[in-house]
Order: C-alpha cells, then sequence, then structure tokens
C-alpha cells in the first residue's frame, strides 16, 4: 500500500504562494446618491408686539419703537424672487379713535431689506431678494406725535408675508 | 485540503507500508469581492432648522468586503464622488455628504470628488461586513432642485 504524505507538502505551497504569486486585486461598486431640496419659506419676528411710549409732542416730534429683528429663510430656485411684505390689518385703533395707518413709517437695516410705509389695502415691501438664504435685518417704526390725537391706546395688527416661489 | 491530509494521515498504520511524497500546487492569487446592499439612495427634502443633517431614506447600507491577500497584506476599501452633486447648472459640494460607519475595521469620513476617502482597512485575507450611514448637510442656501451624484467604492487587496 502506498501512502502519500501531503500535509507537509500542502503548507509549504501554500506558504510559497504568499511571499510571491499575489499580484494586487481591485474590485469597484458604484452607488447612486439624489438629494430633493424643495421650495420652502420661513420668517421670525423677534418680537409679537411693539409700544410707542407716550411723549410730549414738542420734545418728541416722532415716536419710534425699538428694532424690531427679522429673520428671513428661503429655500428657492438659484433666480426665484423672495419677498417680505407687511400689511396692516386698518388703521391705529382706540374704540372710536383713529389714526391713519399711513402715518406709521419705518426704517430697515440689513442687505435686501427696504424702509416703507404701512398701507392697510396694499400689501407693503419689507425686503426683496433673489435665490435661496437667510437674511437678517430690523425694522423700526416711526409715528408722528401730534397734538391732535385723541387720547388712548391705539392698537393696529400688521401681518407679515414671506414668499418663496 | 490540510485537514483531509490529516484525516489520511491518522488512519491505522498497516503491517507494511511504503511511502512517497506527491506535490500539490494550490494557486492563490489576489482576489477582491465587493458587495453593496444597495444600489441608490435618496436623501428626502426636509427643514434644515430642524433636520439640519439629512439621513438616508434607505437607512444605512450593507458592505461586505471579501478579499484574499498575503498575510500582511493591506486591504482598503475607499468611496470618490464623480463629481459634485448637480441639479441642472446648481450644484452641491460632495462634501456636504458625509457617513458613519460600523463594523470592524471601516470608519467615518465625507465624500470627495477628487481624493478617494478611506471607508474601511485590514489587513490580510478574509471577509469584512459592516454598514454605511449617509447624511445629507441641509442647508438653506441650496437652490431648489434634485441633486444627483454617483459614488464609487474601489476595494483593493495589495
Amino acid at each position: 500500500m502506498m501512502k502519500v504524505v501531503w500535509s507537509g507538502v500542502v503548507a509549504a505551497a501554500v506558504l510559497l504562494g504568499a511571499s510571491s504569486a499575489y499580484a494586487q486585486a481591485t474590485n469597484t461598486g458604484s452607488l447612486n446618491v439624489s438629494a430633493t431640496v424643495a421650495a420652502k419659506a420661513k420668517l421670525t419676528l423677534g418680537t409679537s408686539s411693539l409700544t410707542f411710549a407716550d411723549a410730549d409732542p414738542d420734545v418728541t416730534a416722532t415716536m419710534t419703537s425699538a428694532a424690531l429683528p427679522l429673520d428671513v429663510k428661503a429655500r428657492t430656485s438659484a433666480t426665484g424672487a423672495v419677498t417680505l411684505t407687511v400689511l396692516a390689518g386698518g388703521d391705529l385703533v382706540a374704540g372710536g379713535n383713529s389714526i391713519a395707518i399711513s402715518n406709521l413709517t419705518w426704517t430697515a437695516t440689513g442687505t435686501g431689506f427696504q424702509a416703507g410705509t404701512s398701507n392697510k389695502t396694499l400689501a407693503q415691501t419689507v425686503g426683496s431678494w433673489v435665490g435661496s438664504g437667510s437674511p437678517s435685518g430690523t425694522q423700526t417704526f416711526s409715528l408722528p406725535n401730534s397734538w391732535a390725537y385723541n387720547t388712548g391706546t391705539y392698537t393696529v395688527t400688521l401681518n407679515y408675508t414671506l414668499t418663496a416661489p | 485540503m490540510l485537514v483531509a491530509a490529516v484525516a489520511v494521515a491518522a488512519g491505522p498504520a498497516p503491517a507494511a507500508a511504503q511511502t512517497a511524497n506527491g506535490t500539490l500546487n494550490a494557486a492563490m492569487n489576489g482576489l477582491a469581492r465587493l458587495s453593496l446592499s444597495s444600489a441608490a439612495i435618496t436623501f428626502p427634502d426636509a427643514d434644515p432648522d430642524t433636520v439640519p443633517n439629512v439621513p438616508a431614506s434607505q437607512g444605512p447600507i450593507g458592505v461586505t468586503a471579501k478579499a484574499r491577500t498575503s498575510v500582511n497584506g493591506a486591504v482598503t476599501l475607499t468611496v470618490l464622488a464623480a463629481g459634485q452633486l448637480r441639479s441642472g447648472v446648481n450644484t452641491i459640494p460632495a462634501a456636504n455628504v458625509t457617513w458613519t460607519a460600523t463594523g470592524p475595521g471601516f470608519s467615518g469620513g465625507t465624500v470627495s470628488a477628487t481624493t478617494p476617502q478611506t471607508l474601511g482597512t485590514w489587513s490580510g485575507s478574509g471577509v469584512r461586513t459592516g454598514t454605511q450611514a449617509f447624511l445629507f448637510r441641509n442647508l438653506w442656501t441650496y437652490s431648489t432642485g434634485t441633486y444627483s451624484v454617483t459614488l464609487t467604492f474601489t476595494l483593493t487587496a495589495a
């Protein structure tokens, strides 16, 4: 009977291969990646109310509010027009008395923001931009302080609309 | 093969025996095989304020790297983007896609369109499995659109 002893020979062959027979091997795979970016608009007002403190018309001819921070975030196309407008809910009213809303004006800071005059029928532009981004600025309101006003606490609601097509 | 040979050698010894040597040549060439559990992933739209990093809808993908190399041979798995994420003329940098990884030898990273980024490194032959979870950096500055790019994975067994 012939018995063939393989074990030592196989081990030697494997070791020989390990030291000299290997060449670099490569294999590739691919993965397709897609991301959806949809239009969005988000407006944040720094406060929900502003107050003009009472003042002597001879000393303070124009009442000025604190600055209202405005944070605009918009995602649109590269050439999409982003607009921020404000529309007054009516005139400033205190019971049966009123002050015309056109007396309420504002100045603005920040890129793309602009000054304007309040209106109760036609939305007025507060800011305009092109393309996506997150500009911020401030809006400071002014109201002439007239001796002709009747006493009272006058209020009005301003509605802001941010549009990103 | 080695186990079978030992079993034969361990059998009962005959009364008379003759031995002879035979040579078995087993060619074990370098080999690398990579498989991904998915061919595509998608990042859904999300609010950047609430989801600053968007995970892929499919969740992590499974990665299996099989390699045959020398005892201490370096095995590497890299990822390279074909370019930036593109939607028409608009682009988002490939670097805004990152990943985390699980599994021995796998590592997290950031996608690049210029330099292959390492996803895994090992030493010697073996089968390595792990997962790769992609994240998309979600910014307000992006223009709207559906952006896409192809990632190429390369497994190398030195």
